[in-house]
């Protein structure tokens, strides 16, 4: 069997073995330790393995690995810049939009979809965006505020 | 008390692992990988009620990978209580780790531990048990009914009774102008935490058993595992790493005892990690609970006499069964003068998935009732709720201070009225009702005509700790590092409500230092002093009032060795920012200069370490206003606008105060309106999954805003009171209210989803 080789966060791996009903999510959380991704539900109804695939939001647990071959995989831990919290992470520390946490590494990954191709979005555009993504923690109001602050920061850096 | 102006108290705080969450850094138990660690899988009944005859794991063991299979027939069947709270607290036991007789749909039977989690997975499956079925009872009625069968031998279906009351209820009934009865019935919902139960157990050669779990109790955990494999507590070590959100599920016993049984036999370390499904059958569901409430009141509003009757059920196996029913006992007394209640509750074992604990423990169900007879009562009598409500309310005058402290459910209630805009609100519907082309823009529309508006509102209470139940505890630790840090050690755990991050902002308050010079070690039952385990709000109230007391006892000792430093009485010296002493006299030194001079002169560490426990019980309270629009056709409700106003004496750190109250919102939300376990006549639940049972998303949540009345007279740290199970208590009644108003329906059970609109219009034609 030839190994698969994926892309995740600009890197290169090479995976032996992988069977066809094998899931991206069981890839990335047992066989390469990336553990950023959650597995809430392992049926797409949770949101907690969100992860982008050519910038689009998708669930992990529900996407098989060999599919993402020649594509580009972005998880949480390759959404900061070498250490440097991305806007979203500061707003999501800073507006109290993380509880127990379990949720908000798909939060921010389905956010930063979102912002990628809308960077003004309303208050019902982000929500909307988010309704694949549950959170038990905090009703969702400070994940919206964090997201709609996170917009804010990153126009401003634009246009300086 | 309050008007000391505070450096860190009443500020918004993130938690403090914040970062490492939002770049999923954090290790949560399922994240965590030991060398040669196992996967576990357990093989859950089938069957609501039967006896295992056998269990054929031959084809199993087949399979490569396979390394141990643990039964009941291999396994310690010491029975337990998966609720126990401390070492001898005296519940009845009734479960086991694995059943020989499965008692509902979920029930462990086995479990098998491999090299990876597919092959455990497959083996799970190639087991085969045999079974002698039994009848089952799936309801409270048939387990209560004549000659059912029993489900435990030392027990029975209907357990005891608790019964509380304050004067003269039958001479309250006989003196009321009107009297009212009606019965209530609450759903099962599960608590839904986003992670899932998962536990790692790794037992050594040396004979001792280290667990990390998720759980929210892990001293009571250390407590069951020694009693179950005959261990002695020097070899038991419960660990918990960062808990993705529990909400009471993750207080019992659950995963611990079979990834142990499994480690034991394989002396491997194995995780055993709960799927969705397994979480929602197998873990914890919120009581459903039939309430016959009956309130005798007078012409002019005043309640005169009420009768809760409460019956919960508390599914297959005693957990917290006496405990739920016995926490809302108190609760029914707490928001009103009410001058004769009595109360009786009892659970009943029947087969289907256990409950236990899970945010509100009873208030969400007694209150439910209690809110919701009374807008029925307001209705019926032609009075205005408002009127009824400050006429009953207990304040701060009238009650006794030393039990009760300052409860402010009226001033949560008045402000909630001036945040929601209650009156202007009532005089829309008036106008709308009499100028039949309406005011409101919206309402001019055609398509809209179908629409109808509501208002309604609930009060609701809860406790801060267990003070009255039984021992209220917890022992803590704060040293200090060479450079004048701390190091907290503590043994609660942190479930995302800020717990610690609370507890480092009151050290750091009085220690004059910042959030950040404070770490904490959470609980781990080989370093952190005891505690009792975090539920039953105790977090703040319980032990922020401990560290309240440990920041204390360090700065005695820092001011001591600066004493002896300065060669100053004590009283010429006081703490500055930052972790600095200084004196009148001008002379100053940082901590760390001072633990230098300590461990230099005196040979002394500088630790400090207190135990507390708390005296006091204090109450909570909460007003929730929402406006909803209730589509007749398509029987969909939508909330248009919600308001919130919490007494919590004195807010500690007021973005977790916020967050819980929107999360706890969140969670009445689907209680009212959509999430309920349904169950079908073989007992196996219906919507197993996140697609079937529906929680609140996001664009369903209404816009919501959020006042705290802060009049802090309470025994809290600085008058603060508890905010994370009251929360939840009032939501879902104030929605009912609401749907009840919109539509004129007086309804008895939740959730109000199409199903439940729709019953209720056949009821009422
Ligand atoms: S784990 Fe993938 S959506 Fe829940
Ligand atoms: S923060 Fe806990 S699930 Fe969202």
């Amino acid at each position: 069997m030839e190994p698969l080789i994926l892309n995740i966060n600009h890197r290169n791996y090479q995976i032996f073995q992988v069977e066809k009903n094998e899931t991206l999510l069981s890839v990335l959380r047992y066989r390469l330790d990336i553990t950023g991704p959650k597995e809430g539900c392992s049926t797409g109804d949770c949101g907690a393995c969100k992860v982008l695939l050519d910038g689009v939001a998708v669930n992990a647990c529900t996407t098989l690995a060999h599919r993402c071959a020649g594509k580009t995989i972005i998880t949480i831990e390759g959404i900061a810049d070498a250490g440097n919290l991305h806007p979203l992470q500061t707003a999501f520390v800073e507006k109290g939009a993380v509880q127990c946490g379990f949720c908000t590494p798909g939060m921010i990954i389905s956010a930063k979809a979102l912002l990628d191709v809308n960077p003004k979005p309303s208050r019902d555009e982000i929500r909307k965006a988010l309704d694949n993504n549950l959170c038990r923690c905090t009703g969702y109001v400070k994940i919206v505020d964090a997201i709609e602050e996170a917009a804010e920061m990153m126009r401003k850096d634009d246009h300086e | 008390m309050n008007n000391k102006e505070w450096r860190l108290i009443g500020s918004g705080v993130p938690i403090f692992d914040a970062k490492n969450k939002v770049t999923g850094k954090t290790r949560y138990t399922g994240d965590i990988k030991l060398p040669h660690m196992l996967y576990g899988k357990l093989v859950l009944s089938d069957k609501a009620h039967a006896r295992v005859l056998s269990i054929d794991t031959s084809e199993a063991e087949k399979l490569e990978g396979v390394r141990a299979i643990a039964t009941p027939f291999n396994t310690s069947s010491k029975k337990y209580n998966s609720a126990l709270r401390f070492v001898d607290h005296d519940i009845p036991k009734t479960e086991t780790i694995f059943s020989q007789t499965v008692r509902f749909v979920g029930d462990r039977i086995c479990a098998v531990a491999a090299v990876d989690q597919k092959t455990a997975d497959k083996a799970a499956k190639l087991i085969r048990v045999e079974y002698e079925e039994l009848p089952a009872v799936l309801s409270i009625e048939e387990a209560m009914a004549e000659g059912a069968i029993q489900l435990h031998d030392n027990v029975s279906n209907h357990l005891n009774e608790i019964k509380v009351s304050v004067g003269d209820v039958e001479k309250g009934f006989r003196e009321a102008d009107f009297i009212f009865e009606d019965e209530y019935e609450t759903p099962i919902v599960s608590p839904m935490a986003m992670e899932n139960h998962v536990s790692i157990a790794d037992f050594d050669d040396e004979g001792k058993l280290t667990v990390y779990s998720s759980t929210q109790n892990s001293f009571a955990i250390r407590n069951i595992l020694s009693d179950v494999f005959d261990l002695p507590q020097s070899k038991v070590r419960v660990i918990k790493p960062t808990l993705g959100g529990a909400f009471g599920s993750k207080i019992p016993a659950v995963l611990e005892g079979p990834a142990a049984a499994l480690s034991m036999m394989t002396r491997q370390p194995v995780m055993l990690n709960f799927t969705r499904k397994e979480t929602l059958v197998a873990s914890r569901t919120r009581h459903g609970a039939k309430i016959r409430l009956k309130t005798g009141i007078n012409k002019d509003g005043t309640i005169v006499a009420q009768a809760y009757d409460v019956l919960t059920n508390t599914g297959a196996y005693v957990g917290s069964a006496y405990n739920v029913v016995g926490a809302m006992s108190h609760k029914v007394f707490k928001s009103y003068r009410i001058p004769n209640i009595s109360y009786t509750g009892a659970a009943v074992l029947t087969n289907l998935p256990i409950a236990g604990a899970m945010r509100g423990y009873g208030s969400p169900q007694a209150i439910f009732a209690q809110q919701r007879q009374l807008h029925a009562i307001a209705k019926r009598l032609d009075m205005d709720i408002v009127t009824l409500q400050r006429k009953n309310l207990v304040t701060p005058e009238t009650v006794d201070p030393v039990k009760m402290g300052s409860p402010r459910p009226l001033d949560c209630m008045e402000r909630g009225m001036e945040l929601f805009g209650w009156e202007d609100k009532l005089k829309w519907k008036e106008n709308k009702n009499t100028i039949n082309n309406g005011t409101d823009k919206q309402e001019q529309t055609d398509s809209r005509r179908n629409v109808k508006r509501g208002v309604g509102f609930a009060i609701g209470c809860h406790g801060n700790g267990v003070y009255g139940a039984h021992r209220d505890f917890i022992g803590l630790r704060l040293k200090m590092n060479d450079d004048g840090t701390f190091v907290l050690e503590t043994g609660t755990h942190d479930m995302g409500n800020s717990l610690i991050t609370s507890q480092m902002m009151i050290v750091a308050e009085e220690l004059q230092a910042q959030v950040n010079d404070i770490s904490a070690v959470e609980a781990d039952t080989d370093l952190t002093p005891w505690n009792l385990g975090d539920y039953s709000s105790r977090g703040i109230f319980v032990t922020g009032s401990a560290c309240l007391k440990l920041a204390y006892a360090m700065k005695d000792l820092i001011i001591e060795m600066a004493s002896a430093m300065f060669q100053e009485p004590v009283e010429n010296l006081s703490l500055v920012p930052y972790r600095k002493v200084r004196s009148t006299l001008g002379k100053e030194a940082s901590f760390q200069e001072i633990f230098v001079y300590a461990q230099r002169e005196h040979e002394t560490d500088m630790l400090a370490q207190v135990s507390f426990g708390s005296l006091a019980a204090r109450t909570s309270f909460g007003a929730h206003f929402v406006q909803v629009e209730v589509d007749t056709q398509t029987k969909e409700v939508h909330l248009l606008d919600y308001v919130a106003v919490h007494d919590v004496g004195k807010a500690i750190n007021r973005m977790s105060l916020e967050g819980q109250l929107e999360g706890g919102i969140q969670m009445g939300l689907g209680y009212a309106l959509s999430e309920q376990m349904t169950f079908d006549d073989q007992g196996r639940l219906i919507n197993n999954n996140l697609k079937k049972y529906k929680m609140f998303t996001a664009s369903m949540m209404p816009e919501i805003k959020i006042d705290f009345v802060e009049e802090g007279d309470s025994p809290g740290p600085y008058g603060g009171k508890s905010i994370g199970e009251c929360a939840t208590v009032p939501v879902a009644p104030a929605v009912v209210n609401a749907v009840a108003d919109a539509l004129g329906y007086d309804f008895h059970t939740m959730p109000i989803d199409v199903e439940g609109i729709k019953l209720m219009e056949t009821l009422e034609s």
